[in-house]
Formats: structure tokens, sequence, C-alpha cells
């Protein structure tokens, strides 16, 4: 019996992927989403965020990801819709925007966490389906269903805290 | 007596083969080589060896005489190429039920490239129906034209409209000019109600007038409607010329027609069906299928499996050409091999623990019958016998890249499929989590559109517990069509 590392769903021992809900199922030991608890993350919230006022934006991006631990800031331009998570070698889940190099792994960022994307003239997230869950300035949000974003809001993926700088919204 | 020819190879038989084998050989060489019916030279001659053979192994006393003196058998050189591969090279000794995936590939040697493409006797199955009235009867009747016109002098056309009932507008056997054949289609008037076996029935009566085994004899069923009542009598029709060499593609004009039975009806036959959402694609796919029909290089692929106790088949599906799911009623009818592209076929097996018992455990163990149009003697049978070791440790290498490619395509479709059946079946809930999942895989593989085909269905689902009939043609033909297509990532 093999547990599907993402959805928990109990495959037959030999299935290389997850009948439940798709992931790859092979050299699972090291794939698991590390487990974190509700705790750490309102703990970890409580720390500084930057005036949203403060920090530029690219000419063209409709949204930036200030990622609050690293300071690191990636505007994105080009598409509406954009999908975060972390990337795994041999793994059919691509997410658009790979966190790995900002402690993704550690922070319990799901291989395919959540999805932003630009709605008329909203900026929604959306979980999909994690398994440490996405949370907007603290509140943990149901998965599969949209949420609309401000200008400054502070969204965490597991642990990874992500403040969402808007542009002309 | 022996003579210059292995008899046993001139019929395509395996030595243990059995009276009923041997008479079975027999009718089939005879049907293609008789002098009534042979046309190439030296068919003739053919057949008088293939006579003495029949003769020879029919009797029992003739056949141990002959078998006595007989040279040990070589090794028999297939016409066509295959290769097995499995995710794992052996399986765990457990106390639990384990998975297996193997893919099949076969293709034609690389002179079939070379080869004259086959000739085809096809019928065309119209649906006249007062539902088609418009662009798509306009564009039905122009591409049949479209195919006349592309006709070989070798192909064999005939064409059947049908409704409540059905006419043969050109018969298979044509001799007129075909500016009046034209005409004839270019009449087809649009009115009543479906009833395909009216309309398999007619086709499968002028298909039988030139069926030959070297021809490509096929049927396709152009459609928008459900059929009524006649579901069954359809089937059972598959059934039986599924034997007789002759294919069903199934195509379904817009929403209204019913893609699980045509899907059925088709697959039986080892030919697939297929989706067109608007008319202006009937030109397109109709020819696409014509084109890939003149590429055959083998058909009737026939797997009889022999499994043993606690091996069982739960899942095949061929990868390609044209991505379809099989039939697992036995035998399994893996469809045709083309004459420049491999076919690959996805098994799945769950093995009880009671059939790892020994060292060896039997997987696949079967008898692949093939056909080809080209070839003038039978194709020896081709015995497959596929082993795998047992071990005590768990296997560490990674599974065969071709076989994860495929499974990371085809788990789509599958999730479809369930998600589809739990509607069915009044499970809501658990359809809607699937396919929710189905939208987030589908954008992570950066297939968006059809992502978004699917969350408009979870809503339509959410409201009125049912799926839209398009949405569900959608994602059933659309997850089948990412298995053509390559990954988007790199």
């Amino acid at each position: 019996m093999i547990v599907c590392p993402n959805c928990q769903h109990k495959n037959v021992a030999g299935a290389l992927f997850c009948a439940e809900c798709g992931a790859q199922l092979d050299g699972v030991e090291t794939l698991v989403t590390q487990a974190i608890t509700d705790e750490q993350i309102a703990e970890d919230l409580k720390k500084k965020s930057v005036r949203p006022d403060t920090v530029p934006t690219p000419a063209n991006s409709w949204i930036s990801l200030h990622l609050m631990d690293s300071g690191k800031i990636l505007p994105l331009a080009s598409r509406n819709e954009f999908t975060l998570g972390r990337l795994s070698e041999g793994q059919p889940i691509m997410p658009d925007i790979d966190l790995t190099p900002y402690q993704a792994y550690a922070s319990g960022v799901s291989r395919l966490h959540a999805v932003v994307k630009r709605d008329a003239d909203r900026v929604l997230v959306m979980d999909l389906g994690s398994s440490n869950g996405t949370y907007v300035n603290g509140r943990r949000i149901n998965p599969h269903v949209e949420e609309s974003l401000s200008h400054g809001d502070i969204l965490a993926l597991g642990k990874l805290k992500i403040q969402v700088l808007l542009r002309n919204i | 007596m022996p003579g210059k020819q292995d008899y046993y190879q001139l019929l395509g038989l395996r030595r243990d083969a059995t009276q009923e084998d041997i008479k079975r050989a027999y009718f089939d060489a005879a049907q293609k080589l008789h002098p009534d019916k042979n046309t190439a030279a030296g068919e003739t001659e053919l057949f008088l060896d293939v006579q003495q053979a029949y003769e020879t192994l029919f009797n029992p006393k003739r056949r141990a005489k002959y078998d006595a003196v007989l040279p040990p058998e070589e090794k028999i050189k297939l016409p066509y190429q295959y290769n097995l591969i499995f995710s794992r090279s052996s399986l765990g000794h457990m106390a639990e039920p384990q998975m297996l995936y193997a893919i099949l590939e076969l293709e034609a040697p690389p002179e079939a490239r070379l080869s004259p493409a086959p000739p085809l006797n096809v019928c065309l199955v119209l649906d006249r129906s007062t539902s088609m009235k418009g662009e798509k009867m306009d564009m039905v009747k122009a591409t049949a034209i479209q195919v006349l016109r592309n006709l070989r002098p070798q192909d064999v056309l005939s064409v059947v409209a049908f409704s409540d009932r059905a006419e043969v507008v050109i018969p298979a056997a044509f001799s007129e000019e075909r500016s009046r054949l034209e005409a004839k289609i270019q009449m087809i008037q649009p009115s009543g109600a479906t009833e395909i076996y009216q309309g398999l029935e007619a086709g499968v009566k002028e298909v039988m007038r030139s069926l030959e085994a070297r021809r490509v004899n096929h049927i396709i069923l152009l459609t928008d409607g459900h059929t009524y009542g006649d579901e069954q009598e359809c089937l059972a029709l598959a059934s039986r010329i599924s034997e007789k060499g002759i294919g069903i593609s199934a195509m379904g004009i817009g929403q209204e027609w019913n893609d699980i039975f045509l899907d059925v009806l088709a697959t039986r036959t080892g030919a697939s069906s297929a989706f067109i959402a608007h008319p202006q694609d009937i030109k397109r796919l109709l020819l696409e299928k014509f084109n890939a029909l003149a590429q055959i290089y083998a058909e009737e692929l026939v797997l009889s499996l022999a499994l043993q106790e606690g091996v069982d088949l739960a899942y095949a599906f061929r990868i390609q050409p044209d991505p379809s799911p099989i039939v697992l009623d036995p035998p399994l009818r893996l469809g045709t091999i083309l004459q420049d592209a491999s076919t690959q076929i996805l098994f799945e097996y769950i093995i009880q623990p009671k059939a790892v018992k020994s060292d060896l455990t039997d997987i696949l163990r079967g008898t692949l019958k093939v056909s080809i149009a080209s070839q003038q003697l039978p194709v020896p049978p081709l015995q497959l016998h596929a082993k795998l070791p047992v071990s005590e440790t768990a296997e560490l290498n990674p599974p065969d890249e071709r076989i994860v490619q495929a499974l990371s395509r085809l788990m789509l479709y599958r999730m479809q499929e369930r998600a589809r059946d739990e509607v069915r079946n009044g499970r809501i809930e658990s359809a809607t989590r699937h396919l929710q999942t189905l939208a987030s895989n589908l954008i992570t593989q950066g297939e968006r559109g059809l992502a978004q085909t699917i969350m408009l269905e979870v809503d339509h689902l959410q409201k009125h517990s049912a799926l839209t009939s398009e949405g569900s043609k959608k994602m059933n033909y659309g997850t089948r069509a990412l298995l053509n297509a390559p990954p988007k990532k790199e």
C-alpha cells in the first residue's frame, strides 16, 4: 500500500499515480509535504511586513509577490493566471512559479499549492487542495474557492508568507 | 510428404494447432487465395499448396506421418516488431495486492513504409434524421463528395443514408459516372428519427459485397443523435462483424449523441469513436479518418489472454495511435498497426498475493493474432509469455520513462471517466471533488482551456446535479487527445 503524500489516499502497492488526486507516487518518501501546525503559522504572521506603498513595482506587471522572509520581490506579467508551488523532479505537476528557492519545502508548500489570477478588475487567489492550506491575512481559505485579494494582503502558503502587491487595483 | 515448405508455416499455425485451428486457418487462407477471388499472379499456385497443407494436417493419420519427418521448428520470423515493457522488473513478496503496468508496443517493419497503401472497402453510414438539417447535413454531403473524388481506382466506397429507415445511396460496386453519384449524395434530404441499427445493417451489407482480406474493410458512422431502443442489436452486430474483420469508427456531431454507446460500439471492433464539436470540423476529421485507414499496415489485432489465477487485468487503453479505451471482454481487440507509427497498448494489472507464491509469476500469457492485408499468407500467431521474478526487497529502480509519461496523461482521462461514472451513480460530491482535482492537474500541465471547461462543469454539477452533454463530451475526448499531444512542459 502506498499513501499518497498529496491527499493521503491509500493506493495499491506498485501504483505510479494516485488514483484519487493524480499525483505521481514513486520515490514517495522524499516528497512528502512537511506538516506544520496552525500555531506556527499564526506566530509567524506576527512578524514584520513592509508598508505597501514603499515597494516599487515594474511597469507592466499586475501583481508582484513580495516574499517576506527573503525580501525578494517577484513581479508577474504577461499572463492572467499563475500557479504557485514547488517544483520536484520527475513530477507531472509543474507550477508556473516555483517557490523552491524560497524555502518552499521547509515551509510546507505543496507541489501545486494555489493559483493567483486576474479577473476583470479583481485579483483572486484559490487554494488548489494543498496539504497545509492557504491563508489570507491569517485566515485559512477554503480549497477550490476563489477569494479576492487586495493590495498589501499577506498570503501564506503553509508557512511561506507572501505579501501581495497589486498595481492600479 | 514434407516438401520444400513447412505446412504449419504456410497456414500460419503453431505445431500444436487443434483441428479447429487448422480448419479456421484454411478457411481464412482460402478466402484470400481461392481462384474465384485471387487477383495477383501466383496466388492460384499458392492456393494449391495451401489446399495440400490442409488436406495433410486435417487428417490425423497423415498429420502424424508428416510430423514424424518434419524438421524441428525454425524460429518464426514475424512480419512486425513487438516489445513488452513492465513498470517494474520484479514483483514484491507481500501480503497485499500489488499493481503492475505494462506497455505492449507493436511496430511495422521499416520496409512497410514503402509498401503501397492497402485498398479500402469503406461504407459511409450517414445520419439524415431531421436534426441534421442545415449546416451539419450540408457539411456531411460536401465531405462525402470530397471522399468520392479522392478515391483511388482500387478503393470501393459505398454510402448509406439512414433515419428510421436506411437507403443505399451509392452501392459498393458502382460503375456509374462520378457526377451522377455526386448528384445522388446531393439529393440526401434530412427527415425522420435516428435508428442507428437500420443504417449499420445496410452499411454492413454493402461492405460484405466487397469483403476481401486484402482490403481495409470499414464502416464510418456519422450521427448527431441518440438511437432509440436498438442499442443491443447494434452492439451484437458490431461483435459479429468484428469477427469478419470489419471495423466501425463512430463520429458524433454536436452535443445530442450518446458518446458512451458509440464508444462501446466502436471499441468492440477495435476502432474508436470521435467527437465533432462543430459542423465545420466534419470535413477535416472525416478526411483524416480516411487517411488513417489508408495507412494501415496490419489490422484485426486480437489478443487472447490466459491469465494466471490472481493476476487480473484491470484496465487496458490504446495510448497510440488513436487513443481509446479497450473493452476488457475477451478477446481483446487492440486495433491496428499503422505503416509509420508504433501502436502502444497500456495494461494495468492487479496481482493478488496468492499469485506471487513461486519465484516467477506469469504476467502475460496469450496469443496475438494479426491480419496483414499486403501479405499473401496468414501471419503466424504470436505467443506471448512474460514472467516476472519475485523478489524479497522492494524494487528501487525508477519505472520506465515511457510508462510514466503515458500514465501521467492517461490519469487525466481516467479521472474524468471516473467522475462521469460517479455522476451517473448520483455521487455528486465525490464527482465534484474529482473534477476539481482534474482541473488543477490540467492547469499544471498547461491545459487551461480544458481546465476551464471542467470548472464550468463543476458549477453546473453543483447547481443541477448533472453534467452538460457538451461538457462531458469535451472532457471525454479532450483528455484522450492529450495522449496524442506532446507534453507542454519540457
